[in-house]
């Protein structure tokens, strides 16, 4: 064979062994997470191993639309993962432990399926001692109906009530763990032994509400409602946001399925401005809700996602869609 | 207006005559390709980041539409690289020709497949899920590699290149649009061949093969079939085949009288018009019929298309041309008159093209930097946001795509309508309503 | 007629078509309020028309996964989560019709979720389809003159 013929072949063989092998040889030594929409499989892999005191580079991307990547319970910037682009995190763990990291950005009806576990090994410095949360120690049934009999025929005005309350003899500053552990109807029937016309009681309940955030706390809840509540409950909390009726859709099918009573039953997402049912729960009750979610009815457990702190601002959030605050 | 010879030109011609240049483009060419599909296959699903969908579908589909078919004719399939692997096999050799030829069974073409409607099938069968093959790499990448394949097999079995000549998808529509390009491969002087003997260009030589698209270059009279691979120039003897600059549109002056190039015209002319309303309109239902493949919709939206290809538009033009008095048979009628929507047909291209390359082009560096979606950033433009180009200039390029194509139409017609003998006038108004829907849809 | 001049007068005639300035209809601008519901791949309502002039309003109100809303030769974008709607406010001063269409990647689809925005009347359409007419006529006029 003629020398250049020779070369030919071998640079033509050369050729196609790179544009094979190389891109092969990098597609597998970068390892890297991805993110696809819950229906389509959700994080791949979903679970990541990582020790306690060595930091732990990700690369995440996403394969089909926006997502987002954050740690439950730690206090870290959520970062947006983009189709076709590559994100790099790195996480840092002081205590071992099992974390959930979860999708930040809506991605469909079953987002909020989107999580993973990060398990991280190593021995614990300083073992906490663990208190069950609020509702567990004051063993409530948070399936039970808790509706308020009475409702207010206007908005309670925190403003109104403010001045009412300095004219009552009663202490109207109840602690933090009164405030918690009652709803606003048992704090309006509390009040029945004073001098005060329904309406003002309203108003009083609303300012003992109020005198229980802070206005941060209420930026802080409003924005985790945005980000977290908002696709089912609607912007304005009316339970009508734009998965609602894929939810009754959804809820409809499982009903009609044969095993219906064993399937999931996805429910409407409950309507916020209604003070039937948010008047007669209180902050605890609230509480078991979101920490536990709702079994099987579309709500997410969000127990191993918020802070206590986040919990409990995003509640003092969900009853300003009841009262009436100071701007 | 006279032609021009460029193969007078000796730096032409000895870039033409030897092989290497050309071989330098072809492995350029088999490499890209080749990463092609593996980035279709293994890079990131999401297509607009995807070196195969963006190299493929926006930046190959803009060089192919607006620059390659109108100006160089069938001037990809002379750097086309899908029949390379195949074509080397079957001859033995990627360079001049080998003393032993490798035995293949080089069958002749069966003579019921020797035209192009298989690849108006192939065509046809891609365009139906246009929509997933233009949005999935994987899909892409699948594609890819299957005509790769497609094209070796068909090597090993057939004589010459019957991939190309009888199958390729994209072949057809560049063959048929090749005819209005200002470029072609011709014979200089006619009685050179009549007296040429063994007819080394047709048969092979120690020189190079014998003609890959199965074309007698002494007998050629349009730019079809004829896939400039310059073999031909290495094999004639007698130095008697140019490469020749000529006016824009000059063999739609013989019409061609065969119904499989008619169709191919109707197939383009529709898929742009549907592709139009689809792609870039803003019907939303319209796309989720397109994309659903296998849904009930999907099917509706299939029949509609093949519909519109194979009824209504061949359907009007019919009902246009019984309207003329002519000796003619119908069918001759037909095919000859089709002639005028050729430049029509390219112009709706160019015209839709604009807007999908010029919105989507910003892609390609993006891409470029990070073919894989592995978060490289090769050339620095990794993060190149996504920015439509010109959108002020557009629509007047658009218009501008569209009236040209109408004159080039109207002329064309004029001048087929006058070798068949019949008048030209529902033709050009044939050509008018479907140029003003066509910017009804784009504008 | 010599053809050359005849050719002279058509392109002139096409420049006409193409660029006489038109009366404006005045009409008072006002705000006009658009409530577009994005999903993938289309959005609802995705044909708006408002005259020239008028402040436009688009609250953009995404129904599965995040979504964009970009408007060609404005150059304007707002994005929206689900749950989260977004406002994008801008004046049409530029006549004519533009294609608004999605910029944050939503998936295989993404590229023709497109809508289209119509500021005044879409003179444009009607100018090259004036031209088209015109190219025929003169088409026509150059085979009657050979015959």
């Amino acid at each position: 064979m003629r020398r250049a013929e020779l070369l030919s072949r071998i640079l033509i063989i050369i050729g196609i062994i790179l544009a094979v092998g190389a891109p092969l040889y990098f597609w597998k030594s970068t390892p890297i997470i991805h993110a696809q929409m819950a229906d389509d499989g959700g994080w791949s892999p979903d679970v990541i191993q990582a020790e306690v005191g060595k930091p732990i580079r990700l690369k995440f991307t996403s394969d089909d639309v926006v997502h987002g990547f954050a740690v439950g319970q730690m206090d870290m910037q959520s970062m947006d993962i983009l189709p076709g682009k590559v994100t790099d995190v790195t996480l840092n763990f002081d205590k071992p432990g099992i974390y959930t990291f979860f999708c930040t950005r809506w991605c469909g009806l079953n987002h909020w399926r989107m999580r993973g576990t990060i398990e991280v090994s190593g021995s614990p410095s300083d073992p906490e001692p663990i208190s069950p949360p609020l509702y567990v120690s004051l063993d409530l049934d948070i399936d039970a109906p808790h509706d308020a009999p009475i409702i207010p025929s206007q908005t309670p005005f925190a403003i109104r009530g403010e001045s009412l309350a300095t004219q009552l003899p009663i202490n109207i500053y109840p602690s933090p763990d009164y405030y918690l552990s009652h709803s606003p109807y048992q704090v309006f029937t509390d009040l029945s032994n004073t001098s005060l016309s329904e309406s003002q009681r309203w108003d009083v309940v609303a300012y003992i509400w109020q005198s229980n955030t802070t206005k941060e706390s209420l930026e802080n809840g409003k924005q985790l409602y945005a980000q977290n509540c908002a696709a089912c409950h609607g912007e304005n909390g009316a339970g009508d946001g734009v998965f609602a009726d894929d939810l009754a859709q959804a809820g409809e099918a499982s009903m009609q399925s044969m095993s219906g009573a064993m399937d999931m039953m996805m429910q409407t997402p409950v309507d916020f401005t209604d003070p039937t049912r948010m008047l007669g729960a209180s902050p605890a009750l609230l509480q078991g809700k979101i920490l536990r979610g709702g079994m099987g009815t579309g709500m997410p457990m969000w127990g191993s996602i918020f802070t206590e702190e986040q919990i409990w601002d995003l509640i003092a959030y969900l009853y300003s869609f009841q009262f009436e605050y100071e701007k | 207006m006279a032609k021009i010879e460029l193969t007078r030109n000796p730096f032409i011609k000895n870039a033409i005559k030897s092989r290497y240049p050309q071989l330098a483009v072809f492995i350029v060419m088999l490499v890209g390709y080749i990463f092609a599909i593996l980035a279709g296959l293994i890079g990131t699903p999401v297509g607009s980041h995807n070196f195969s969908i963006v190299f493929v579908w926006i930046a190959w589909w803009a060089v192919l539409i607006l620059v390659a078919v109108p100006f160089f004719g069938r001037g990809w399939c002379a750097v086309c690289p899908i029949p390379l692997p195949g074509e080397w096999l079957q001859r033995g050799a990627v360079l001049s020709p080998p003393e032993k030829r490798p035995k293949w069974l080089n069958l002749r073409v069966p003579k019921m497949f020797r035209n192009i409607w298989l690849q108006n099938i192939s065509f046809l069968l891609l365009a139906l899920f246009s929509s997933v093959l233009l949005t999935t790499p994987n899909i892409t990448g699948i594609v890819l590699a299957v005509m790769l394949f497609a094209a070796i097999g068909l090597s090993t079995i057939f004589e010459r290149r019957a991939f190309c000549r009888y199958l390729c998808p994209v072949g057809g529509f560049i063959g048929l649009y090749s005819q209005t390009a200002p470029i072609e491969l011709r014979i200089k002087d006619k009685q050179v061949c009549v007296k040429c003997e063994g007819k080394p260009c047709y048969n092979g030589s120690a020189a190079g093969y014998g003609c890959p698209w199965d074309v007698f270059p002494g007998g050629l009279t349009k730019n079809t079939y004829c896939g400039l691979c310059m073999e031909c120039i290495r094999t004639c003897p007698h130095d008697n085949i140019a490469i020749n600059l000529r006016p824009f549109s000059a063999d739609l002056a013989k019409p061609s009288t065969r119904m499989d190039e008619a169709f191919k015209a109707f197939i383009m002319l529709g898929s742009a018009m549907i592709y139009a309303g689809v792609l870039l309109g803003p019907w939303g239902t319209l796309k989720d019929a397109a994309y659903g493949v296998g849904t009930g919709a999907w099917f509706i939206y299939a029949v509609v298309f093949l519909a519109i290809i194979f009824g209504i538009l061949p359907g009007f033009f019919s009902l246009g041309l019984l309207k003329t008095k002519s000796n003619l048979p119908f069918k001759q009628r037909f095919a000859s008159l089709s002639t005028a929507l050729i430049p029509l047909g390219l112009m709706f291209w160019v015209a839709f093209s604009l807007s999908f390359v010029l919105t989507n082009a910003s892609y390609i560096l993006a891409a470029l930097s990070d073919p894989l979606g592995l978060g490289w950033n090769l050339f620095g433009t990794a993060n190149f946001a996504w920015q439509p180009m010109l959108t002020t200039i557009l629509a007047p390029a658009q218009t501008l795509a569209l009236v040209v194509g109408l004159i080039w139409s109207a002329r064309t017609a004029q001048k087929s309508a006058s070798e068949a003998g019949v008048s030209p006038l529902p033709i050009i108004f044939y050509s008018f309503v479907a140029t003003s829907t066509m910017l009804w849809l784009l504008l | 007629m010599n053809p050359r001049f005849s050719l002279l007068l058509f392109m002139m005639a096409g420049m006409v078509v193409a660029f006489a300035p038109l009366p404006v209809p005045a009409v008072a601008p006002q705000a006009r309020i658009f409530r577009i519901d994005a999903r993938q791949y289309a959005y609802s309502a995705s044909e708006l028309e408002v005259n020239q002039g008028d402040t436009v309003i688009i609250r953009l109100v995404s129904a599965d996964v995040v979504h964009g809303l970009y408007v060609d030769g404005y150059d304007v974008s707002v994005e929206a989560d689900p749950g989260q709607s977004a406002t994008l406010t801008f004046i049409a001063d530029k006549p004519g019709s533009f294609r608004f269409r999605c910029n944050l990647t939503c998936g295989a689809m993404h590229p023709f979720m497109i809508g289209k925005l119509t500021v005044g009347n879409n003179n444009w359409l009607f100018r090259s389809i004036g031209l088209a007419m015109l190219a025929v006529f003169g088409v026509i006029l150059s085979i009657k003159q050979k015959a």
